[in-house]
C-alpha cells in the first residue's frame, strides 16, 4: 500500500494525558495498575485497572455537552483536540467534507447506559435522558468528534473486540491511500471501568484476579500468567498522504506501511493455539508494506496473558520469523497501563512511534518466569532497551481469534 | 419566585448555562441554540417542577420564557 504519514498524536491514558508525560512514564517502566478506587469494586473478582484521574483538567468540553456524552466520547474529544494541535492543523482552513474519522472501541459507553438503565427501573421511562439514544452506542465518539469540528467526510467506527482500533487504523489508512480524503483522525477509545462495564469484563474469565498485587498482576508469556488487567483511555492520531505533509512542511512521526487481518474461525472466545491465522495476518501486513521478515526491528505484542493467546502469538511469530525470532526484540508495554481493549491497538501504535522517535524499546513488566511454550523470543523486560527501530509491527487481537497487524516505518 | 423565574431556573440548571445567556424576548433556540433533544429534557423537567402535563407541541424551543410561563400558568389555572 501507499505509505500514510502520521503527523499528530493525542493520548489520554493511565500513564499520562499528553505524549511527554506518557512517554516519560513508559520509558521509566512505571506501572499505573492500581486497585479501582472510584467506587467500591472490592466484590468484583478482578478489581484492579489502569484509571484516568485528571480527565477534567485537560478537558475543553462544556458542562452542557458533558452531560450528554459518555466518558469514552469525552476521552475521544480530548485526544482528538491534542492530535489536531500536535499536527498543526487549523480546521478553519480545511475542506471539512474531505476529512474522515476512523475509530474503534469494543464496549460502547457503559457508564451512561447503566446510569440511565438504573433510572428507568427507579423512575420509569421519563427518568431516562433522551440523550441515552446517542450517548452509549459504539459510534457515539465518532459522531461527537464529527459534530464538534463539523467534519463531514467518509468515516467509520469499527467494533471488533480488542482489535477494534487497530482495524479502524488499518481501514482508515487504506481509504486515505485511495485518495478519497485529505486527511483523517484515526484511533480508538474505551471506558470499561464503570460498575457494569467492569462486571461484564469480569464475566469473560480473562482478567487477572491478583488484586493483592496490582502492579505485577498482568504478566503475559509468564508461566504464572493469570489473565490481563483492563484500563481506560483513548489514542487518536492524524494520518495524511505524503504530498500533503510535504506541502505543509511537517515532519511525520512515521508511516503506516502495511495492514493485515484474519480470523481464526475456531472458538467463540479463545484463539487457536497453533497461531496459523495470526501468522497469515503478519505475512499480509509484511507483503502489503513490501517488507521481508528480516526488515523488522521490533514487534509490539498483543500480550493477552491467556494461555491460548500467548502460545498462539509466539507460535505465529516463530512461524514467520523462524530462527530470527530469538533475536527480534518484542514487548507488551500495555502491562504498564492495562489493556485498553478496543483502544489498545491505537495506543500501541503511539507507543511504538514514540519508541522509534526516542530509540528506546519500552519493556514488558512482570515477565519473570517465561512459560516454556513461549520461550525462544527476545523479550524486552523490566527496563527500556536502547535500539534503533526503523520498521516495526504492532499486533492486536480480539476474542474468537480476530487478528490484526499493522506495519510501521520510521520517518 | 414567579412562574417565569422558575422556568428560567429549570432551564439554567438543566442545560448548565449562565442565567445571562437566556436573553429577554428571545426564543430558547435563539438565545441558547437549544436542540430538539434538549427540549424533551426541558419539558420533562418543567412537568416535574410544576406538576402539570405538557404536550410536546405545547412548549417548544421556538418560544420565549414569557410564552412558556404563559402556557404553564394556563395549565395551572
Amino acid at each position: 500500500m501507499e505509505k500514510i504519514a502520521i503527523t499528530g498524536i493525542g493520548i489520554v491514558a493511565p500513564s499520562g494525558m499528553d505524549k511527554k508525560v506518557f512517554w516519560a512514564n513508559i520509558k521509566a517502566g512505571r506501572s499505573e495498575i492500581k486497585v479501582i478506587d472510584r467506587y467500591d469494586a472490592q466484590l468484583y473478582p478482578s478489581h484492579i485497572g489502569g484509571q484516568i484521574h485528571q480527565l477534567d483538567a485537560y478537558s475543553h468540553i462544556s458542562s452542557r455537552l458533558l452531560q450528554k456524552i459518555d466518558p469514552f466520547s469525552h476521552m475521544a474529544l480530548i485526544a482528538s483536540e491534542m492530535a489536531l494541535k500536535d499536527a498543526g492543523i487549523d480546521l478553519t482552513k480545511e475542506n471539512l467534507n474531505h476529512i474522515g474519522i476512523f475509530m474503534g472501541n469494543a464496549l460502547g459507553g457503559w457508564l451512561y447506559g447503566e446510569t440511565e438503565l438504573r433510572d428507568l427501573y427507579l423512575e420509569g421511562r421519563e427518568g431516562v435522558s433522551p440523550y441515552m439514544a446517542s450517548a452509549w452506542f459504539p459510534a457515539a465518539p465518532q459522531g461527537q468528534v464529527s459534530i464538534y469540528y463539523g467534519i463531514k467526510g467518509y468515516s467509520k467506527t469499527v467494533v471488533s473486540d480488542r482489535a477494534s482500533s487497530l482495524m479502524a487504523i488499518g481501514h482508515g489508512a487504506k481509504i486515505l491511500a485511495k485518495n478519497k480524503l485529505d486527511f483523517i483522525l484515526a484511533g480508538g477509545m474505551e471506558a470499561p471501568l464503570s460498575p457494569y462495564g467492569l462486571l461484564c469484563c469480569n464475566t469473560n474469565g480473562d482478567l487477572s484476579t491478583d488484586n493483592e498485587h496490582p502492579e505485577s498482576a498482568y504478566k503475559p508469556f509468564d508461566k504464572d500468567r493469570a489473565g490481563f488487567v483492563v484500563g481506560e483511555g483513548a489514542g487518536i492520531m492524524i494520518f495524511e498522504p505524503q504530498e500533503r505533509v510535504d506541502a505543509r512542511g511537517r515532519k511525520p512521526y512515521g508511516y503506516i506501511a502495511g495492514y493485515g487481518t484474519t480470523c481464526d474461525g475456531v472458538d467463540r472466545i479463545k484463539a487457536n493455539p497453533d497461531g496459523k491465522e495470526l501468522a497469515r495476518a503478519i505475512r499480509m501486513a509484511l507483503d502489503d508494506a513490501g517488507y521481508k521478515p528480516q526488515d523488522i526491528d521490533y514487534i509490539s505484542l498483543d500480550g493477552a496473558a491467556t494461555l491460548e493467546g500467548d502460545v498462539s502469538e509466539v507460535a505465529a511469530i516463530k512461524e514467520v520469523f523462524g530462527g530470527r525470532a530469538a533475536h527480534l526484540p518484542v514487548s507488551a508495554p500495555k502491562t504498564m497501563f492495562g489493556n485498553l481493549l478496543g483502544a489498545s491497538g491505537a495506543v500501541d501504535i503511539i507507543v511504538t512511534l514514540l519508541a522509534m522517535e526516542h530509540g528506546l524499546i519500552p519493556p514488558t513488566l512482570n515477565l519473570k518466569n517465561i512459560d516454556s511454550r513461549c520461550a525462544g523470543m527476545d523479550y524486552v523486560v523490566d527496563k527500556a532497551r536502547p535500539a534503533e527501530i526503523k520498521k516495526a509491527l504492532v499486533i492486536s487481537r480480539g476474542r474468537a481469534g480476530i487478528n490484526a497487524v499493522v506495519a510501521l516505518e520510521k520517518q | 419566585m414567579d412562574t417565569k423565574g422558575k422556568v428560567k431556573d429549570v432551564v439554567v440548571k438543566l442545560l448548565k448555562v449562565r442565567p445571562e445567556e437566556l436573553k429577554e424576548g428571545q426564543t430558547l433556540e435563539q438565545s441558547l441554540g437549544v436542540d430538539s433533544t434538549e427540549m424533551v429534557e426541558v419539558c420533562i423537567a418543567l412537568q416535574k417542577e410544576f406538576g402539570v402535563q405538557i404536550g410536546e407541541k405545547e412548549v417548544t424551543k421556538y418560544q420565549t420564557l414569557d410564552q412558556i410561563a404563559g402556557v404553564i400558568n394556563q395549565k395551572k389555572g
